[in-house]
């Protein structure tokens, strides 16, 4: 069982009370009506499917209720980070020698 | 209710509770109406006479005071609709309280729930789960817990409570 | 009192003996004893017959990780529990256990005649000989292998004990409680980290629990460690767990911890639970499991009578039994020297020591001819002898064995140590990294992906010393990681004993190859020749040959076997140790009972039961009941006599003639507020919001994104700003995260909020030509005529002076009421309208009489006429999608060319042409039932039911093409015969809609 990190709760929590949600920074087009249907199709059905750093998407379902984004590597389930819906994607390198500076205390 | 064991369970009768949901920038009038302060940050509580909050989320609060009082509440909320949008709904009947008291109310409550009750600061209050079911975990005291759970599964709950606080007069017998 | 135990010794307690059966005899064994020993005391080593050939076996070890001593133990009525380690189980008063996988009786069993054959059952066996021919598999092989195989014989009975759970945390978890973990635990628990200690045994110590000669510290090892477990017990920082086993360590030191609360006593106390599962949540985990001797492989090596060294010496000095008279000790390790030191002391014949090794350190010599024990440098074994109990073991100089005869030497117990295999399964859960050592040549741990600590023999550190003071170090390196200032001191050790050995793989035998039975796993019966046999027939890696022979995958997971069957699979491959790899150890550690899993799950608690604050009434009424998702519903109220049919029929007429009344409380309900609710609902369902007026409602379909039905529900304007919002029982969930989602991620400008309201109300459904004559007269504020309140209408007012909403619809066809109050008033409304409505042919209905009422007037379930491939234009809802809006969820989708196709499947009515006959929900429907098989299925049943207004049968299909083929005959093949129906619209009762105003 996976401890999370809640970005508007500001606390570590148990997996129970979170659900996963799904692919990361795939926005909802403003006029699905303008999408021929290949993009309706990619945007409907195509994912990344990452082995390894995954941008992904949680709610706290069983705690604050909130959605928010998170990082996690696909092969070892380690979340890298999770931040708030909305925010823009963070810089892997940065975090990935954040987690390796960790790693190696 | 009776229930044998070291934890005394209550099953506390129905007052008067409300969610609300407010934006950033309506708290301190949605604040000014409830008479209390609504706590920025999850888990805090806060009251005044029969009033009290407790922050659930980012825009979330519940909040409980007395059946008399729920009739004032509502309207004083009503009163400022158009200039601080937010959302009062009714939660009274929704969900029931039980109080858990007792020395080993701790280990009590983590035969299901999966949180470190232990660190639950008194006065805060938690959503979480005990077993499957969702609930709010609202510490009043050191060995004193209000657990709020959706009506239905009010017996799963306390079926559960009860065997195993059967289960700690064992092992403290 | 036996010749084999020792007056006084041990830390069993003498002066309370208890008495125990084992295959019917009863035996006398003292408290403190473990079964194994017990039996070992009395002189018994046969317990059980290997799981193939079922040759007789004995007890090898002293602790979990027993291959051969599984027994059956039984308290009755449904508490018995097979394959149950006679080295883990402690005896009591009553104890009864049997033996296992013998017919008619341990001594003599007839399924040894496996053993006889034991050439024609090589590795690969069932999968080389029970290929043909096809049929036989079923009738014949698979039921004699299931009678053959198997150990333990399972329980019939409902497992009648109780189980408990708990989670816990902590700043350091410590698994084993032996030298290392205790001093691991003392260390960080001086420091003030919460810490938890967890050992698999009775009594916490480890092999200080066998260790007498040493001092620590200044004392005795025994009187230390009553000191450090007093200290430890006085601590409040700190929860001793003993026969407490760590089965698995997951994510994030998540460990598991299997507790035994009642196994060991005679009469345990009510409501104790069996076992309790302990889910740990550690900040540093400390793991000190130690080693586990390796057995020797060699001809003869599974004779009962042989076993490891280091359980002899752990019988002695924990529970004063000597395992034989006469003992011959075989070894590569110092360590079985020390064991033969301390049996010849006890008084046991020693009457040589084998070892492989040419040389060997002299001070072991020098103990050896101080108490006149034979030394036998550089030998081997070459067999063993005896049928039930080895009486014999042939020795030979290695160098010599394909020529010389070797010595026969008299003994009742042989026994052996091929050194020590550290024990990493749980730091193998964690995905850590196991290097090959070539020093020690183990495995030992490396790279670690999780905050833990291994300390003492568990990373190859041999001795006493050794383990208290790397115990002590990892203990603090934790605490320090938790953030706590731990000291670092160690205790002093004298006394210690050497411990350097060799590993071998087989060893050196002179008989012929397929004469030779040297075994490397006890408990699937695996051979030395089994895994050179995997090798030659091209197995590689050694997770085929695990799969392959079978090794290691018996109840004790390859604990004493995995390493001997490496060695022997890179032998014979010619390759390095390291590079034929290590199967993986999964959890759990050792076999966990299901209940230990199931917890609290069972009987009542087994899973949620939701129920409405209705349900006691119905309950009394004779209800039977059916499960809707968590819910429990009452499905119809039979009046004695009447069977489902029957009173279903009866509830329906009631309904269609005068009023019935159902409990529709566990319909979903989601209060949907703010100034731009409407905005919200209108993105959100296919149907227009907007200009819904306040006090009306309307039926709202949900897609997905993907253009396929979701849900659907009445949606009722309260307010400008609020909505009532109704789901399916079973949708309610999914609906608001659904919801939730799109708001807080797609439209957050978006002013409006979403609150779960399903059982802020009990939801009274009144339907029928009475309804409203039942109702009007207990309705404050609210006129009910066409009028004031039409179909479709929502009002808050007053029903038998509770505030209420109260709603106009109906799904049933039939003028409706739905009354809202809230939960706390619903079961006196109920009672009150149940009273009230006697006088208008009330009748109460179930979810059976609904199913039937609405599927006459062709209303759809969601996710019974719909499958999640369903468009609102298949379900025939196409007037439901709101044309002019320019987007709503799966509004987009609905374009796809597939979702626009000819010949998708369409929801259309059928009628049999035996209008007695009522469809099989879920029947395929073919166009010509002639036709070759298999043949083409273009649609299948979703509904049908008996419909008593209409005297026939009624279904509802997806038919491929459906509306197009109205009026067509479609054909149904069914076991008992092929039915035809005729395919019609999807209304079959009043389909002008007449009836909502009569």
């Amino acid at each position: 069982m996976l401890l999370i990190h809640c970005p508007y709760c500001a606390a570590t929590l148990p997996e129970l009370e979170f659900a996963y949600a799904g692919e990361a920074h795939i926005a909802r087009p403003a006029d699905p009506s303008t999408f021929s249907d290949e993009q309706w199709r990619d945007f409907l059905f195509i994912r990344t499917n990452a082995r390894g750093l995954h941008f992904e998407r949680w709610r706290h379902v069983h705690g604050c209720g909130r959605f928010f984004n998170a990082v996690r590597d696909t092969v070892s389930d380690k979340f890298l980070t999770t931040y708030k819906a909305g925010e823009p994607k963070p810089e892997l390198e940065a975090l990935l020698k954040a987690a390796g500076k960790d790693a190696a205390e | 209710m009776t229930s044998e064991g070291p934890v005394r369970l209550t099953l506390l009768p129905e007052a008067a509770r409300f969610s609300l949901r407010v934006r950033q920038s309506d708290i301190a009038a949605a604040a000014r109406a409830f008479g209390a302060a609504l706590p920025a940050r999850i888990g805090q509580t806060a009251s005044a006479g029969p009033r009290s909050s407790l922050c659930l989320g980012p825009d979330e609060w519940v909040l409980h005071t007395s059946t008399d009082d729920a009739e004032a509440l509502q309207q004083a909320f009503a009163a400022i609709a158009g200039a601080a949008p937010h959302s009062l709904t009714d939660i009274s009947d929704r969900d029931r309280s039980i109080l858990l008291s007792g020395p080993l109310v701790e280990d009590l409550l983590s035969t299901g729930c999966p949180r470190d009750v232990s660190s639950i600061p008194l006065g805060a209050g938690v959503r979480t789960v005990f077993d499957t079911v969702q609930v709010v975990l609202i510490r009043d005291g050191v060995t004193d817990f209000r657990l709020e759970v959706a009506r239905s599964y009010l017996p799963h709950v306390m079926a559960l409570l009860a065997m195993a606080n059967l289960e700690l007069a064992v092992a403290a017998g | 009192m036996s010749a084999l135990r020792i007056p006084g010794k041990g830390r069993v307690d003498h002066a309370q003996p208890v008495r125990f059966t084992f295959d019917g005899k009863s035996y006398q064994g003292l408290a403190g004893d473990t079964l194994a020993s017990a039996l070992l005391a009395n002189g018994v080593h046969l317990v059980g017959r290997s799981f193939k050939y079922h040759r007789p076996r004995g007890v090898v070890s002293a602790g979990s990780e027993e291959p051969n001593a599984l027994v059956g133990v039984s308290r009755g009525s449904g508490r018995e529990e097979p394959n149950t380690r006679a080295t883990m189980q402690e005896v009591y008063d009553g104890l009864a256990a049997v033996s296992q996988n013998r017919w008619p009786c341990l001594h003599f069993d007839a399924g040894a005649g496996a053993d006889v054959l034991h050439r024609l059952l090589p590795a690969g066996f069932y999968y080389k000989t029970f290929l043909w021919p096809k049929r036989f598999w079923d009738r014949v092989y698979e039921p004699l292998i299931r009678r053959a195989a198997g150990l333990g014989v399972a329980p019939s009975e409902p497992d009648a004990d109780s189980y408990a759970s708990r989670y816990a945390h902590c700043d350091v978890l410590v698994v084993g409680g032996g030298p290392a973990g205790i001093a691991a635990a003392l260390a960080a628990a001086r420091s003030g980290a919460r810490v938890i200690l967890a050992d698999e045994q009775a009594e916490i110590g480890g092999s200080l629990l066998a260790e007498t000669g040493a001092r620590i510290d200044g004392q005795p090892a025994w009187d230390w460690l009553a000191a450090a477990r007093a200290e430890l017990e006085g601590m409040a920082n700190v929860r001793l767990l003993p026969r407490t086993t760590a089965i698995g360590y997951y994510h994030q030191n998540m460990v598991g911890l299997a507790e035994r609360v009642t196994d060991h006593l005679a009469a345990p106390p009510q409501h104790a639970p069996r076992e309790r599962m302990w889910r740990v949540r550690a900040g540093q985990v400390v793991l000190a499991q130690g080693a586990i001797e390796r057995p020797l492989v060699f001809h003869g090596n599974d004779r009962p009578g042989v076993m490891l060294a280091g359980a002899a010496r752990t019988y002695l000095h924990r529970y004063g039994v000597k395992v034989g008279e006469r003992a011959v000790v075989v070894t590569s390790h110092d360590s079985a020297w020390q064991t033969a030191f301390d049996l010849a002391d006890a008084g046991v014949s020693v009457a040589a020591i084998a070892d492989v090794r040419a040389e060997v350190d002299s001070a072991l010599l020098a103990g050896a001819q101080q108490r006149g024990i034979e030394i036998l440098l550089g030998h081997t074994v070459t067999g063993t002898s005896g049928r039930l109990r080895i009486n014999a073991v042939t020795l030979a100089a290695a160098e010599l064995v394909a020529t010389a005869a070797g010595r026969v030497l008299r003994c009742d117990v042989l026994l052996m140590s091929g050194g020590w295999t550290p024990s990493l399964h749980l730091f193998s859960h964690t995905q850590g990294r196991l290097a090959w050592d070539e020093a020690s040549q183990s495995f030992l741990p490396g790279e670690r992906t999780e905050d833990c600590h291994i300390a003492g023999a568990g990373r190859g550190l041999w001795g006493l010393g050794a383990a208290l003071a790397d115990g002590a170090a990892m203990g603090a390196a934790a605490a320090r990681a938790a953030g706590f200032s731990p000291d670092m001191s160690a205790p002093t050790v004298e006394g210690d004993p050497a411990g350097s050995g060799v590993t071998t793989t087989e060893l050196p035998g002179n008989r012929a190859a397929h004469n030779t039975r040297a075994f490397v796993d006890f408990q699937n019966d695996v051979t030395a020749k089994d895994i050179r046999l995997a090798v030659h027939e091209g197995m590689r890696s050694i997770e085929h040959v695990k799969r392959y022979t079978t090794t290691g995958m018996a109840t004790d997971q390859g604990k004493l076997a995995g390493m001997n069957a490496l060695a022997i699979a890179a032998e014979t491959l010619g390759a390095p140790l390291p590079a034929v790899g290590l199967t993986t150890f999964r959890p759990p550690y050792t076999p966990t009972t299901f209940g230990a899993f199931a917890g609290y799950h069972q009987g009542e608690t087994f899973d949620v039961t939701r129920k409405t604050p209705i349900d006691p009434w119905a309950e009394a009424s004779g209800a039977v009941f059916e499960p809707v998702s968590l819910w429990r519903r009452a499905r119809y109220f039979p009046k004695p006599g009447e069977d489902m049919h029957a009173a279903v029929a009866r509830e329906c007429r009631a309904t269609r003639s005068a009023v019935g009344m159902m409990d529709a409380s566990t319909l979903g309900k989601i209060e949907v507020v703010g100034p731009d609710a409407a905005e919200f609902l209108n993105r959100m369902y296919t149907n227009p919001f907007t200009r819904l007026g306040v006090g009306r409602c309307r039926y709202g379909v949900l897609l997905g994104e993907d253009g396929f039905i979701r849900d659907d529900g009445v949606i009722g304007r309260l307010a400008a700003d609020r909505f009532h919002v109704t789901t399916t029982t079973g949708g309610a969930p999914r609906v608001l995260n659904m919801m939730e989602d799109y708001l807080q991620t797609e439209w957050p400008d978006l002013r409006v909020w979403l609150t779960s309201t399903t059982e802020q109300w009990v939801t009274v459904a009144l339907n029928g030509p009475n309804a409203r004559r039942l109702l009007e007269p207990l309705v404050e504020g609210q006129a009910l005529t066409d009028e004031a309140f039409p179909h479709m209408s929502v009002s808050e007012c007053r029903v038998a002076g509770f505030s209420a909403r109260l709603f106009r619809v109906s799904f049933t066809g039939e003028m409706g009421f739905e009354v809202n109050v809230p939960a706390r008033h619903g079961l006196e409304l109920w009672e009150l309208l149940a009273a009230a409505g006697q006088e208008h042919g009330l009748c109460v209905y179930g979810t059976e009489a609904m199913h039937v009422l609405r599927a006459e007037k062709g209303f759809i379930i969601v996710g019974q006429d719909s499958d999640g491939t369903v468009t609102p234009d298949d379900a025939g809802l196409g007037w439901a999608i709101g044309r002019r809006k320019s987007d709503f969820v799966g509004k987009r989708s609905l374009a796809r060319p597939d979702l626009v196709a000819r010949n998708r499947k369409q929801l259309v009515g059928l009628v049999t042409h035996d209008p007695r006959t009522v469809l099989e929900e879920g029947a395929q429907i073919v166009e010509d039932p002639n036709q070759p098989l298999p043949m083409t299925m273009i649609g299948h049943v979703t509904s049908s039911y008996w419909s008593e207004a209409l005297g026939r049968s009624i279904a509802l299909a997806l038919v491929e093409g459906g509306r197009m083929r109205m009026g067509d005959m479609l054909y149904l093949p069914m076991p008992e015969g092929t039915h035809s129906a005729r395919v019609t619209g999807t209304v079959f009762y009043d389909p002008q809609g007449e009836r909502l105003s009569a």
